[in-house]
């Protein structure tokens, strides 16, 4: 039986005096321990709101997700989560956030001490131990949010654009640097990425997703020897023939992609918290407090 | 100046270079110049109107503002007001952060509670003390309860603002970790909130000395307020001078103890773990 099961799959968003938006529509496709996965797709085509399912942090309307035979539900250290932002906590240490999950599941300060350990040693990060978020670089703050959600030991990595933030020279690097880490754990990844060169850097295989309703279009499994070579002729080869396909999804049904995009940024702008008198009232309070 | 900034200083020579003090003590030495042309205006205009009544002489206030920290009985007044900011703050605090954190969190406890809070912050604080006279009667109870209500309300705006602020993936984050609703509250809801809530004491404590002054000089029989009252029936506006200028050092000082606390508590906001104020 496979690690992971999508079965049937599907995400609708509802908005008072719209229209029903289908985001996911029967969407299955199952993982083998180990694999690594990306979700390749055009952005609105629902790969973060799949994610965000695995991660438990939604539900899904119809269909079901189960992880090692057992059915997510909500979420859990046996999935870890690597935000787009890191999602670091900036009022912890290093040592902290690496622990965090450790300590709220109250290991002996033994147990923690040897984690930290392990978890230091594959991110090559002794020494910032101590260290405040703020005070870290890109590059660092990304292999603290890598061990941080590995520090459970889950069954499964959830990677939520995990590089979508970081500028296009510091991002190869970047990869490197995923690459090397998740080898390192030996656990099964799951990655949404809308950077074609970035998923077949990292995966083993991709999953390219169409605008509409999230259908999967292909699943193409990269054959290619790690550490990857971007210059190679295979390389590339993989890299035109997915760009081929996540234009196809884009634009053979630009109407649609288009509708998806709106609904997603609308949806976005209703989440966004309204400017509240509290909000007003502290900005001026601040400001005070600052001048006086 | 010029001759120095053309010279190459020595490691050794550059504490001593004056260019190089002012640049540290920038803020510092503006302010006592700003101080200094104020004085001066003060001494020139007081020998001009010739009428202490109105405005006593510079020197003379200065004489009575040193007096002021010598003489027992004002610094036991201002003690006597000080233990009553600090207990009316304490209140303040404990009912003002729980409940801020509470209608920061919970959408139904905002929505029920914030129409209430909203209406009674705007009632004026001395229109308060008739009350608080009827409850409390006249000396601490009534300048404790003033202070409790003036700083309750920065208080709780504050602690919502700053809940409010918390980065919802920060949530998420400490959930996939396993993290229960208490391990939330504590390690995620509260120091998120910090800043703002450290911004919020601010505010309060200096809401609190404001109105103390305004409550003692009505409800009670002790306390710096009532000395300032005092000293206006005795015709000694020195005296009144002086106390209104220490009334403001006490104010900046506390105010100026609270950056300190701000900085060392929240040195995570800072790259290098410190801030100036």
């Amino acid at each position: 039986m496979a690690l992971l099961e999508v079965n049937g799959v599907s995400k609708v968003f509802t908005q008072k005096r719209k229209p029903a938006h289908i985001v996911l529509d029967d969407v299955s496709f199952a993982v083998e321990q180990g694999q690594f996965v990306s979700l390749l797709g055009p952005s609105g085509c629902g790969k973060t709101t799949l994610l965000t399912m695995l991660g438990g942090f939604m539900h899904p309307n119809a269909g079901e997700i189960i992880l090692a035979g057992n059915r997510v539900e909500e979420p859990g250290p046996d999935r870890g989560f690597v935000f787009q932002n890191y999602a670091l906590f900036p009022w912890m240490t290093v040592k902290e956030n690496i622990l965090y999950s450790l300590r709220v599941k109250k290991y002996s300060k033994q147990e923690q001490a040897e984690r930290l350990q392990e978890l230091l040693d594959i991110s090559h990060l002794h020494g910032s131990e101590s260290k405040y978020p703020i005070q870290l670089s890109g590059g660092m703050q990304q292999r603290v949010a890598v061990v941080r959600a590995l520090a459970s030991r889950p069954k499964l990595l959830l990677l939520d654009e995990p590089l979508g933030a970081v500028d296009f020279q510091m991002r190869e690097l970047l990869q490197e640097e995923l690459a090397h880490l998740v080898e390192g754990a030996k656990t099964t990844v799951i990655m949404v990425t809308h950077d074609v060169s970035e998923s077949v850097y990292l995966s083993d295989r991709v999953l390219v997703m169409s605008g509409i309703k999230g259908r999967i279009i292909k699943d193409v499994y990269i054959n290619l020897e790690r550490p990857r070579r971007r210059q190679s002729k295979e390389y590339t080869a993989y890299v035109s023939e997915l760009t081929r396909l996540v234009r196809l999804a884009f634009n053979g049904n630009s109407a649609d992609v288009d509708s998806t995009a709106a609904a997603a940024a609308a949806n976005n702008h209703s989440t966004k918290r309204q400017l509240s008198y509290v909000e007003a009232y502290n900005r001026a309070s601040n400001k005070y407090a600052q001048n006086s | 100046m010029a001759k120095h900034e053309s010279e190459v200083p020595l490691a050794g020579e550059r504490k001593l270079d004056p260019a190089d003090f002012f640049e540290k003590n920038r803020g510092a030495i503006y302010s006592i110049i700003v101080l200094s042309i104020l004085m001066i205006i003060w001494y020139f205009a007081a020998n001009r109107i010739q009428n202490t009544l109105l405005l006593p002489y510079f020197q003379d206030t200065v004489k009575e503002f040193i007096n002021c920290w010598i003489d027992r009985k004002i610094v036991s007044n201002l003690m006597l007001t000080l233990k009553r900011v600090f207990t009316g703050f304490l209140y303040a605090f404990a009912i003002g952060i729980p409940l801020g954190l509470l209608m920061g969190y919970s959408r139904a406890a905002m929505q029920g509670i914030s129409p209430i809070i909203n209406s009674l912050r705007q009632i004026p604080i001395m229109a308060w003390i008739p009350l608080s006279i009827i409850w409390f009667g006249l000396g601490d109870g009534p300048t404790v309860f003033l202070i409790t209500v003036s700083a309750i309300f920065p208080l709780v705006i504050n602690t919502i603002a700053g809940v409010h602020g918390i980065d919802p993936t920060y949530y998420n984050a400490a959930r996939s970790m396993g993290a229960s609703l208490p391990n939330i509250i504590r390690d995620i809801v509260i120091p998120g909130a910090l800043p703002s809530i450290l911004t919020g004491c601010r505010l309060a404590m200096g809401s609190g000395w404001m109105s103390v002054i305004c409550a003692e000089f009505i409800a009670t029989s002790a306390g710096f307020g009532f000395l300032m009252v005092e000293a206006q029936m005795r015709l000694e506006t020195a005296q009144l001078y002086a106390l209104m200028i220490m009334s403001g050092l006490v104010g900046f000082v506390i105010d100026k103890g609270f950056i300190v606390i701000e900085s060392k508590l929240t040195s995570w906001r800072y790259k290098d773990g410190f801030i100036g104020g």
